[in-house]
């Protein structure tokens, strides 16, 4: 019997425990705290946080190659790029792209934010990281979690937990970070700018522009076709209006299902050995950083604009150009009406908002070519 | 050793790239927008449906 229960303890995982799994679980916790009492991106984080847990309990082999159920999410969800253009078809077919069509040189915002993803990289190099760990930390810059998750699998696969979770955490934190940036560069004067009425839009200009936009980008940048297509895709199928049972399905039984996957495959690579080591910290320093960048290029950006522009734009809509969709354009209006309450920022800053998603993809897209 | 040169190729080209393209796309979607409204309003006559500035904080898209 005694036997019976030594062979049994010493079988277990409990044996097999190190230090390294048990800091892992904190990780884990904390996470679930995160996501359950706090809130912060819970979709994401939730099954990130149990990925973690369960990959960190000895002798499952849940990630062993060819053989481990969650190996086998991550392997065919992420590392053949399945999972995040599913999710950027979901994404598609969410996002109006109408205050952006009315306005197209809010575009310019969207592209003016990802500089903050260059200085980044430029940082990362001087911080000790290789050129492909380098562009992988940079795309946190764009605060777009699927297109971090797709640069980084591909770049540095090793760093996926990291730059993942960075991601989600610092778009959760948008109302934090951005704020302070947005008083910085901007005067009181500048966030009391009333822009003029946006000009309509047609149902036959919302139903063109997905189209001429995968054309553009998949023609010039062709590293962006896996997501920029699904993310089109999503969009022409919600305009159109005649494929109403694809677009639901696409924005939510196929994004939920997808997310499932996503968040467990990508919290199931942070084991011990991977996440435990101090460039993980400069990953969360860097994304910070980025961020950061990021925010205060599109607000500089903007300024840059209202030099030529005759009817001036509220500078705030510029820090809207981090792909955070729709919590940056929510924070935009938030410091907007502070400074002038009858100010309505939101359709405004929505325009540079999913510009900056467009403007992620194409950077990340850029990075490949470059990197890859 | 880290290769300065492709360090800055990798800065500069991407800060260009990022701004040529979304450029164009900004262009084409000005022109198509405009022939599309000369195309509409030359047919229908009347103006195209108004995008909505919404007066209470409800979300217009969700992540």
């Amino acid at each position: 019997m005694l036997d019976i229960l030594k062979e049994l303890l010493f079988s277990s995982g409990v044996v097999s425990l190190t230090g390294g799994n048990l800091v892992m679980w904190l990780v884990s916790f904390v996470l679930l705290y995160l996501a359950i009492k706090k809130q912060y991106e819970p979709l994401l984080l939730l099954p990130i946080a149990f990925g973690i847990l369960i990959v960190n309990l000895p002798l499952t082999y849940l990630m062993e190659p060819e053989h481990g159920l969650v190996w086998f999410f991550y392997h065919y969800g992420i590392e053949m790029d399945i999972i995040p253009p599913l999710i950027f078809l979901g994404l598609g077919a969410m996002i109006d792209f109408g205050p952006l069509i009315a306005n197209p040189k809010t575009m310019l915002l969207g592209a003016g934010a990802q500089a903050g993803l260059y200085v980044t990289f430029f940082a990362a190099v001087l911080f000790g990281f290789d050129l492909q760990e380098a562009g992988a930390i940079a795309i946190i810059g764009g605060a777009d979690g699927p297109t971090t998750i797709y640069l980084t699998s591909k770049l540095a696969p090793h760093l996926l937990g990291a730059t993942a979770v960075s991601a989600y955490a610092y778009m959760a934190l948008v109302p934090i970070i951005q704020p302070p940036m947005m008083k910085l560069l901007t005067t009181e004067k500048e966030r009391k700018i009333v822009m003029t009425k946006l000009r309509p839009v047609s149902k036959l200009q919302k139903v063109c522009f997905p189209i001429i936009t995968a054309m553009t980008i998949m023609l010039v940048v062709p590293p962006a076709a896996p997501l920029i297509s699904m993310l089109m895709l999503g969009n022409l199928f919600k305009e159109s209006g005649v494929v109403e049972r694809l677009s639901k399905s696409a924005s939510n039984e196929l994004m939920n299902i997808v997310t499932i996957f996503l968040g467990l495959s990508v919290g199931a690579t942070m084991t011990a050995g991977t996440f435990l080591s101090p460039k993980v910290l400069f990953i969360f320093f860097l994304g910070l950083f980025a961020f950061i960048v990021s925010t205060g290029a599109g607000l500089i950006m903007a300024k840059i604009m209202n030099l030529f522009l005759k009817d001036k734009i509220n500078p705030l809509i510029g820090a809207a150009g981090v792909s955070a969709v729709p919590m940056a354009a929510r924070c935009v209006h938030k410091v907007g009406s502070e400074a002038n309450r009858r100010n309505y920022l939101l359709m405004y800053a929505m325009g540079p908002n999913v510009a900056g998603v467009i403007g992620t993809v194409v950077a990340a897209a850029i990075l490949l070519q470059n990197l890859g | 050793m880290t290769d300065w040169s492709k360090v800055f190729e990798v800065f500069s080209s991407g800060i260009i790239g990022v701004f040529l393209v979304m450029f164009l796309l900004q262009i084409l979607t000005q022109l198509s927008t405009r022939v599309i409204d000369f195309v509409e309003n030359g047919k229908n006559g009347g103006a195209p449906e108004a995008v909505p500035v919404p007066k209470s904080s409800a979300d217009p898209a969700k992540d």
